[in-house]
């Protein structure tokens, strides 16, 4: 048994689970993104896959990995690889570690939390909405135009409307509000997203394998992540048995071992789900609340089995195309 | 109409737009995303596009064919460069939500991550062809031996387009290419052997071939247009 980290070493989720693994005396390696220039990967692939990584004097053979948990930034985006700049051996090098560990990660029998298959969904937002709605959840009317005039139809039928990045680029969701009127004009050059605002408390719910970690956030900032005259109020809760099942349901139909899921419930009691973070940085939430979600990540990779997850190796699943 | 989604520099593209013109053929590219029309609604098929100038509702699409991945910064020259980047994301999440929720036929339907279908690295092929008991030389790639040339063994090309499958070979190889696509959940597919004969292992896969021969270029029509009925 051996689990593997892959990511910055100062990354918080990294650390605590790190810090909870060797809590357990579960052997461990971290790949230490920051030190990419002094790691070689090798892999070879096909009845079996296999393959090296070395970071310095220590070696990895991959196939003694049992669990791994991903939590990569682009390499890329390193003080030491962005100052040499993309033409320099350094970022081809570092470029081609992330491509080549990206690519192990999504064929090795080891349980991957999470693949990057299963967590590219979150790239569109609306995309992701559909597999949510799909899932049998309630979700908010959603437009994503560049035209002017389909906006302010849609903003008159829903009253109060919000707008967003449509990709997984992070931005800050706003209310549209009159003074926004004349902008509009702007919207021509892009597609961007607008949903109906729906009123209601925020909920964080993390999933990890069979365990629900429900959160209620207390804000009356449209992005309680952005908010700073209203703090954020952050309490542990439960959610009905009925509402943790669909969170559980929800993250597995996803492929995902741990979900970052976020609801808001209505004053009516009605849940809406808005999106689902396939790489949560559950520390904020654990940090105020003392659930112990980190603990839950250290157990779930040190009681993998690897032959469990060869059905879900195969890159895709084996579906024929609506076509 | 039909849409090609292409670069605007893509010649094939290009070609099969002229080839395609009495069934109506656009060339979509990402500059049409910044024209005024575009707009997709959740859950519903009111959706609607402009291309080239031209309205159109979704229902009227009869066909799309994607030949890009996502879009990409260089071909935002619309856009002022610091907001290229952000841009490309947006439209490329934009875009994959949107194919996806056409009904009509598209080659190849995206998938998270990649507009043009699944865009599988050299040995994830090669471990699905494996998985599907097809004969495989094995990948070998590492860092301290770029570049990688993934297919350098391969000496013959089938390419599938629905159920057909185009190319000499023997027919165990038709029949693993067609298992193949299948499999990948794609309808286009390129497919590469070490050579023509039942013996001969797999290389590589593609699920971007060029179109521009009549022959495949009919085929991809036929396809849409049986499929559309």
């Amino acid at each position: 048994m051996l689990v593997l980290l892959w990511g910055p070493a100062a990354d918080l989720p990294l650390m605590e689970v790190r810090y909870q693994l060797e809590q357990l005396d579960v052997p461990t390696k971290l790949v230490d993104q920051r030190r990419v220039l002094e790691t070689e990967v090798e892999i070879v692939v096909g009845e079996t896959v296999g393959g090296h990584i070395r970071v310095g004097s220590e070696s990895i053979n991959l196939e003694e990995v049992s669990a791994v948990y991903v939590r990569p930034y682009e390499s890329v985006n390193l003080p030491s690889i962005a100052a040499a700049g993309p033409d320099s051996v350094e970022w081809a090098h570092a470029m081609y570690v992330d491509d080549l560990l990206a690519s192990w990660s999504e064929l090795t029998s080891a349980l991957v939390v999470n693949r990057f298959s299963a967590s590219a969904a979150n790239g569109s937002k609306p995309y992701q909405l559909e597999q949510i709605r799909a899932q049998g959840w309630k979700v908010p009317e959603t437009l994503i135009t560049n035209d002017a005039d389909d906006v302010r139809y849609f903003w008159k039928q829903n009253g109060e409307v919000i707008y967003k990045s449509v990709s997984g680029t992070r931005s800050r969701v706003s209310r549209l509000r009159a003074e926004h009127t004349e902008r509009l004009a702007d919207l021509s050059s892009c597609p961007t997203q607008f949903q109906q605002y729906i009123p209601g408390v925020d909920h964080r719910v993390h999933v990890v394998d069979d365990k629900v970690f429900a959160c209620a956030v207390q804000c009356g900032a449209d992005d309680y992540r952005y908010s700073e005259n209203d703090v954020p109020e952050l309490r542990a809760c439960s959610l009905s048995e009925e509402i943790e099942e669909r969170c559980w349901a929800l993250a597995v139909a996803m492929n995902l071992s741990l979900a970052g899921i976020d609801l808001r419930c209505t004053p009516q009691g009605e849940w809406y789900c808005f999106e689902v973070n396939p790489s949560p940085a559950f520390t904020y939430y654990q940090h105020a609340t003392g659930q112990p979600i980190s603990q839950a990540m250290a157990l779930l990779l040190a009681n993998a089995a690897p032959e469990q997850y060869t059905t879900i190796s195969l890159p895709l699943e084996y579906n024929p195309t609506r076509d | 109409m039909l849409i090609i989604l292409a670069a605007p520099s893509d010649k094939s593209a290009a070609w099969l737009v002229e080839r395609w013109q009495s069934h109506d053929a656009v060339l979509a590219s990402a500059a049409d995303l910044s024209t005024s029309g575009w707009s997709l609604y959740s859950a519903s098929s009111e959706s609607k596009a402009c291309i080239g100038g031209r309205k159109v509702r979704n229902e009227e699409i009869k066909g799309v064919l994607t030949r890009i991945s996502c879009v990409q910064s260089h071909d935002l020259s619309h856009i002022v460069p610091s907001d290229r980047e952000y841009v490309a994301s947006e439209m490329t999440a934009f875009l994959l939500a949107w194919l996806s929720n056409l009904t009509c036929p598209v080659l190849n339907r995206p998938v998270p991550g990649c507009l043009g279908g699944p865009a599988l690295r050299p040995e994830g092929w090669t471990y699905l062809a494996a998985r599907l008991g097809i004969p495989v030389t094995p990948v070998r790639r590492k860092t301290h031996d770029r570049p990688f040339v993934p297919d350098n063994l391969s000496t013959c090309e089938l390419i599938v387009i629905g159920q057909a499958c185009f190319g000499d070979a023997s027919p165990k190889l038709i029949e693993n290419a067609r298992l193949l696509a299948r499999a990948a959940g794609t309808n286009l597919l390129a497919v590469r052997f070490t050579g023509p004969d039942s013996d001969s292992t797999f290389a590589n896969a593609n699920p971007w071939p060029d179109l521009a021969s009549s022959q495949l270029a009919d085929a991809a029509l036929n396809y849409m247009s049986v499929s559309a009925c």
